[in-house]
């Protein structure tokens, strides 16, 4: 068994700690786990991935192209950044809410084209797509910064992940600080009940409600 | 603690357990990506087993410091960054010489890529170059296996040991299995006086031929590693082309080829320094081509040329030497089927090549998207300082034709060069920015015309690290240079450690604060002055003065990092007073900032409140929001 995930996002944004999360909910779930994260420079405000890999034996900490099962998008641009790592079935879960860079370079990033793009091509090549503002619903649940954790309680949700989701909140538990547990349980909660769970995930028609960018 | 538990580490949280477990009782360090978490790990336990840990305020320091406990018996541990090694190889290659007794280890992190370091440097040639034994291992588990054998080795041959890592072994996580930690021993001999410790040209004469006679001695026991130690090995495969692989390359290695099982031999070293020969020599019976994948310098690539030389193999050596493996950057698995596949087409084996996943997406179809470089935080005080002195430096420029250069230096403040700031015009190594712009203040008399006043930036950490002697070197030298210290309390770009400047010990115990204004005074720098980096009038005004002082001056800037501190609040825009003049977004570069199509600022929130924006808006349009009850 090998189960590969790619987490992609802005620096801030936790991906780290998102990767912690999963890795540590995998090893005790029973599997060998080796994760490599940004860490420094990089992480202010730049692009950040951590790799995740899953199995039974011990591998190289990077996922080599063309072979995540799942992608973890923070934010989409850098979903899309990091689509080459996507296998064929494999799958796709994005944060619709779009992070512009202050000062950018010569290419304008327009958010909800690139999220149109992701829609268009993603959900016919792979074996599920979510897309949705997942900052927007942390934020609703109390606090915006915990947009992470929303989008791996949703991955477990849709059985996504190799394992099941008491493994994830049980490291939760464990990780987070007494005073942010709770807040952190409403995100957790209200991630897996956003996704439907009789129909097809493909079919969810992501709601773009409460983008900023399109202010 | 159970005896042996198997848990998910950082590669660095692994190293440091080991060295607990191996009785490590005095740790030193100075932080740096990717090595810092090894000395925190440490620190953050040193109490509770009784360890003596500290942050050192550069690494030559924290070598010498490990080094004196270890010439007293004691079992030490020296931890760093491979650029960080360069500032700890002036006492490193007289140490190679001289030896310890006790146990030292020090932990070298390389950055390939690299992903937060100045330099792609290989510490295993720093290793061939002191004559210093190097081990490379390939992931956590080994990480905290070989910690094990590097303290044991050091004491037996009484040596101090290169622990080798990179950033995929060293920031990689992994389930590890360790052991038990009991409490320190306080078992160290003490200090005995011997001639030994004294290097002279005398002792120097003596001991190197030991040194030479050791590195022999070492590579003969590497080679008996290949029959009872997991860290080198040897595995036959049925083509006569073999794979030499350290380090993280190991794994990358197995994973291009997993669909050819059988197919290559592999010998995978673990030991890089010295270069197992023996091992070596048996490995290359029957192998016509070696392929050998490593990241960094070509070091086993050279060791292995050099024994065919020597032994007149008929062995055809694939490396970075004939352009089959990228000579700089990372590797990883594409890379490495990439070199692979350049390899087999010039070997006389008919081996398939070998293939790549194709991924769902073609990558050709996604569309452009944004860069994203990595830029200061949203409400970091090093963005008030900077456009405080750009603001100073164009009105010195256009009133009285003043020009100046901005010398930058390692740290957060290195980020001063993105746009729209583009305030660091010279980034070479820690403390260079003020040496820099002394030499750049020294050729003012060579220079037409021209008048120039050239301002220095450093970090508090940095300052301690190796600032004073600059600021030493300049005021002696009389050097017309602003010295501005970014001081936010904190060593912020590698993890918040502590440092002089804070008054708390790496164990987070009370210590005396060393006031960089009082140190920038008794070094005699002319004006010395401390502003309040939240203001940016009072920032101004200082820059200002402080560059219009004839000779030596300097500002402490003070303030807080937003990483660590609670912001104050988010700010919010009027829509009816803006005018759309974008001020806020073409002058300071925030992160937290952003224009939607209509032209309307954003402020988002990631806002800590910082208050710059509101400063410089000249419509009055932005205020902290008001929260709702």
């Amino acid at each position: 068994m090998k189960f590969d995930i790619l987490i992609a996002g802005v620096g801030g944004q936790g991906v780290v700690l998102a990767s912690r999360l999963l890795a540590t909910a995998a090893m005790d779930a029973g599997f060998h786990v080796a994760t490599a994260e940004t860490i420094g420079m990089a992480q202010r405000e730049g692009s950040v991935t951590s790799h995740v890999r899953i199995g039974n034996e011990v591998c190289g900490s990077l996922i080599p192209q063309g072979t995540a099962d799942l992608i973890i998008g923070l934010e989409p641009a850098e979903a899309a950044r990091n689509l080459r790592y996507m296998r064929k079935g494999g799958s796709l879960i994005v944060n619709e809410h779009a992070i512009v860079p202050s000062t950018q370079g010569p290419v304008k990033y327009e958010p909800d084209r690139l999220i149109g793009f992701l829609r268009d091509n993603c959900q016919d090549k792979c074996q599920s797509m979510i897309s949705a503002d997942f900052t927007r619903l942390a934020k609703d649940a109390g606090t915006y910064k915990a947009a992470n954790v929303a989008m791996i309680a949703a991955a477990a949700g849709a059985g996504l992940l190799p394992f099941s989701e008491e493994y994830l909140w049980g490291v939760l538990e464990k990780l987070i600080p007494e005073k942010h547990r709770d807040v952190n349980r409403r995100v957790f909660d209200r991630a897996i009940e956003s996704i439907p769970k009789d129909e097809d995930i493909r079919t969810k028609k992501p709601s773009m409600e409460g983008c900023e960018t399109n202010v | 603690m159970p005896l042996s538990s198997k848990r998910i580490l950082m590669g660095n949280e692994a190293i440091a357990l080991a060295a607990m477990q191996a009785g490590v009782q005095i740790a030193s360090g100075y932080p740096g990506t990717p090595s810092s978490e090894v000395m925190e790990t440490i620190a953050s336990h040193a109490k509770k087993y009784g360890i003596y840990a500290e942050w050192a305020t550069n690494e030559k320091v924290a070598l010498e410091t490990a080094v004196g406990a270890a010439y007293s018996g004691a079992r030490a541990i020296v931890t760093m960054k491979q650029v960080g090694l360069n500032v700890a190889s002036d006492p490193l290659m007289s140490l190679s010489y001289i030896g310890v007794k006790g146990s030292l280890v020090i932990l070298v992190s390389d950055d390939p890529g690299p992903h937060s370091s100045q330099t792609e440097q290989d510490t295993r040639a720093f290793g061939h170059f002191a004559n210093i034994p190097v081990l490379d291992p390939s992931t956590p588990q080994e990480a905290y296996d070989m910690t094990l054998l590097a303290f044991r080795l050091s004491h037996e041959m009484e040596t101090p040991v290169i622990l080798r890592t990179t950033t995929r072994v060293s920031h990689g996580c992994a389930d590890v299995i360790t052991g038990d930690i009991a409490q320190v021993a306080r078992d160290i001999e003490g200090f005995v006086r011997d001639k030994r410790w004294t290097i002279f040209p005398k002792l120097t004469s003596q001991r190197h031929p030991l040194l030479e006679e050791l590195q022999v001695r070492l590579s003969d026991r590497f080679s008996g590693y290949f029959r009872d130690n997991s860290f080198n090995s040897i595995s036959r495969g049925n083509s006569s082309i073999g794979i030499a692989v350290s380090g993280v390359s190991y794994l990358y290695a197995k994973e291009a080829t997993r669909d050819y099982p059988g197919t290559f031999s592999l010998f995978k070293v673990g030991t890089v320094y010295p270069f197992p020969e023996k091992a070596a020599l048996e490995f290359l019976e029957g192998i016509t081509d070696l392929i050998v994948i490593e990241e960094l310098d070509p070091y086993l690539e050279e060791q292995f040329l050099q024994l065919a030389g020597r032994h007149h193999l008929n062995v055809r050596v694939h490396g970075k030497k004939d352009g089959c493996f990228p000579v700089s950057g990372e590797y990883d698995v594409d890379v490495v089927i990439d070199g692979i596949n350049r390899a087999l087409e010039g070997s006389d084996e008919d081996v398939p090549a070998l293939s790549h996943s194709s991924p769902a997406i073609n990558p050709a179809d996604v569309p452009h998207l944004p860069v994203r470089a990595p830029t200061l935080c949203a409400g970091c005080m090093h963005r008030t300082v900077f456009y405080a002195f750009k603001k100073a430096a164009g009105r010195l420029r256009s009133k009285q034709g003043v020009d100046s250069v901005f010398s930058g230096d390692i740290g957060c403040y290195t980020l001063g060069n993105a746009q729209p700031l583009n305030m660091v015009d010279t980034c070479l190594c820690m403390g260079a920015g003020i040496s820099i712009a002394a030499g750049l203040s020294h050729t003012q008399e060579y220079t037409s015309g021209k008048r120039a006043k050239q301002v220095a930036f450093i970090g508090d950490s940095t300052f301690f690290h190796s600032g004073i002697a600059a600021v030493v070197s300049a005021v002696y030298n009389n050097a017309d240079i602003t010295i501005a210290v970014l001081d936010n309390r904190t060593t912020a770009m590698t993890g918040h450690q502590p440092h002089p400047g804070i008054g708390m010990t790496a164990v987070g115990s009370p210590a005396k604060i060393i006031d960089i204004a009082d140190v920038l005074r008794s070094c005699g720098v002319g004006m010395v002055r401390t502003a309040e980096a939240d203001s940016l009038d009072e920032c101004v005004a200082a820059a200002t003065e402080s560059m219009q002082f004839e000779g030596p001056s300097a500002i402490v800037f003070r303030g807080r990092c937003v990483a660590i501190s609670k912001g104050a609040g988010q700010y919010v825009i009027d829509k009816d007073k803006c005018t759309r003049c974008r001020l806020c977004i073409s002058q300071l570069g925030c992160p937290a900032i952003f224009s939607v199509s209509s032209g309307l600022p954003v402020i988002q929130d990631t806002c800590s409140g910082c208050d710059l924006c509101a400063q410089v808006c000249p419509s009055g349009a932005i205020a902290l929001k008001e929260v709702s009850q």
